[in-house]
């Protein structure tokens, strides 16, 4: 990444060391008070002191752990479900204005429910995340499931293919740019729900650091959470990015081609 | 007095060997939104000798390639039949290869990959798979090739593949619609030359569909000139220039007039 620096990321780069510096300056000017807003140096010295301890790696892996476990569950159901929707019409018909029914509450309003029915254990946490996770990954799938290419359906058909091994063989490798997307998407909300989960109680958690940061009056601590929280959304998403790069090479190419003929067409 | 015509050329060719492809009084009507009725297809009755190379030459809405993909199995007729080998056709199947006008590679798979898709389908083992696809390969060009995504291939090279994509299963009848139609002139003459050269070696039979007078001549034994509204057969040539063929030849210009005065050249692009 250093090979390219390129203007547009120097900019970006000189954008975010002013901003941190007008923080760092903000915070020691006594303008404001430097415990309600801690300077970025005191954030980083917490969080190291956090990190030595070992207390931040324990809130970061049980938050991880959290997410992936009901990511995996939200979808591993939505990709199947999507699937046997767009393949099965009779299915469609008896769930479709169900599953939209489900999809319009926002997941949140579940959480009450949720400690509700499951404690504040994990199981109520993987619960909400899945729940959060598996409709972006449903519809995403059903779509691309469904507008299967004619043209390559019908060249799969010309060459032997049909029942599960159009569906293996046609079907699901078409149409997983649509369910990269949804996942995309899915592991964001996966995180976005965690934090919420993880605010109704747990033992160990980010969100849970921010919440007994606060109970504490640690600012400083709250900000390490905050911290935390936005590298992991970077990471994964970055993780995510660069395994479907190695993973499906043809994929990006595709995409960037259609982008170049889109942005070549006015 | 042109139907008779057909009829006889078909019958000549009977006499030898029984032809591969036979549409019997077939039909085809699409529904518009509005619940009009276009006849795609109005009772054509046409039969292909084993080893031909036929062109279906017509402007658009002629039914060219409606009757191609009944060929194909991705129709039904409304009325007729339409068989192969002596059997009604039910459906797609790798015995009759099919290459698109559309580029309509998978995009997942390498060229390589592509190739060996209908072998895979079929359930042929991994190394003899993968020999059938180089020896494909091979043949249209592109023995390098094999290891390349299609999104790394020139519209010609695409078109190639999928023409070895399409021979790979070893079908008997190689259905082309428009194949070459998005190629540039220079490409497309390559391929043309080297689809012939195909042609000439495995004498499978071809059914080309296209909108391209001078195409069809260059390549078809016999051309069946198609008009719209409703679609139907209006001209069926059985083309003796012997080959190669030059486009510039007195014969060929000869039957370029005479196609182009059928069809009414207004009609064409």
């Amino acid at each position: 990444m250093i090979r390219r620096l390129d203007p547009s990321a120097l900019q970006g780069l000189a954008g975010a060391l002013l901003f941190f510096a007008g923080w760092e300056a903000l915070s020691r000017s006594g303008l404001v008070n430097a415990v309600m807003l801690p300077a970025p140096s005191t954030v980083v010295r917490s969080a190291w002191a956090l990190l030595q301890v070992g207390e931040l790696q324990s809130h970061l892996w049980a938050s991880l752990g959290r997410a992936l476990h009901g990511f995996a569950w939200g979808a591993g159901l939505g990709v199947l479900l999507g699937v046997a929707m767009a393949r099965l019409p009779r299915l469609n018909g008896f769930t479709y204005p169900l599953v939209q029914m489900f999809r319009a509450i926002p997941a949140l309003a579940f959480v009450p429910l949720a400690v509700f029915w499951f404690g504040i254990g994990e199981t109520s946490k993987v619960f909400l995340i899945a729940w959060g996770v598996f409709f972006p990954t449903w519809v995403n799938t059903f779509i691309g499931v469904r507008d299967t290419s004619p043209l390559l359906a019908r060249a799969g058909a010309s060459l032997g293919a049909r029942g599960w091994r159009m569906l293996a063989f046609v079907v699901l490798p078409g149409a997983l740019p649509f369910i990269i997307a949804g996942l995309r998407i899915s592991l964001s909300v996966a995180l976005m729900i965690l934090v919420a989960a993880e605010l109704t109680g747990a033992l160990f958690g980010v969100g849970y650091l921010i919440q007994m940061s606060q109970l504490v009056f640690r600012v400083d601590q709250m900000f390490v959470g905050l911290l935390v929280l936005g590298i992991m959304g970077f990471g994964t998403d970055l993780l995510f990015n660069h395994l479907i790069g190695r993973l499906l090479p043809w994929y990006g190419a595709e995409r960037r081609q259609q982008q170049a003929a889109r942005r070549s067409t006015p | 007095m042109r139907a008779a015509t057909a009829v006889a050329v078909s019958r000549s060719r009977t006499a030898a060997a029984p032809p591969r492809i036979v549409c019997e009084g077939v039909r085809h009507a699409y529904r518009s939104a509005s619940g009009q009725e276009t006849l795609a297809l109005a009772d054509v009755s046409l039969s292909f000798a084993d080893g031909a190379f036929v062109c279906l030459l017509g402007p658009s809405g002629c039914g060219k390639t409606t009757l191609l993909n009944m060929i194909a199995g991705f129709l039904q007729p409304g009325a007729g039949t339409v068989a192969v080998d002596g059997r009604p056709v039910e459906g797609p199947s790798p015995d009759r290869g099919v290459v698109f006008q559309d580029y309509s590679l998978f995009p997942w798979l390498t060229v390589r990959g592509n190739v060996q898709f209908g072998l895979r389908m079929a359930g042929v083992p991994p190394r003899e798979r993968r020999r059938v696809a180089d020896d494909c390969l091979d043949r249209v060009g592109l023995a390098a090739a094999g290891g390349r995504y299609p999104f790394e291939l020139s519209g010609g090279m695409k078109q190639r593949v999928a023409i070895a994509r399409a021979l790979a299963p070893g079908p008997r009848v190689l259905l082309m619609d428009e194949p070459f139609a998005a190629l540039d002139a220079l490409t497309r003459t390559s391929l043309q030359n080297d689809l012939l050269e195909l042609h000439r070696r495995d004498a499978k039979t071809v059914v080309f569909v296209t909108h391209n007078i001078a195409e069809a001549i260059y390549l078809a034994d016999r051309v069946v000139v198609m008009s719209p509204h409703p679609g139907r057969v209006i001209e069926d040539i059985t083309v003796d220039i012997p080959r190669p063929r030059r486009r510039t030849a007195a014969a060929f210009n000869e039957l370029y007039e005479r196609l182009a005065a059928a069809i009414g050249v207004n009609a064409l692009e």
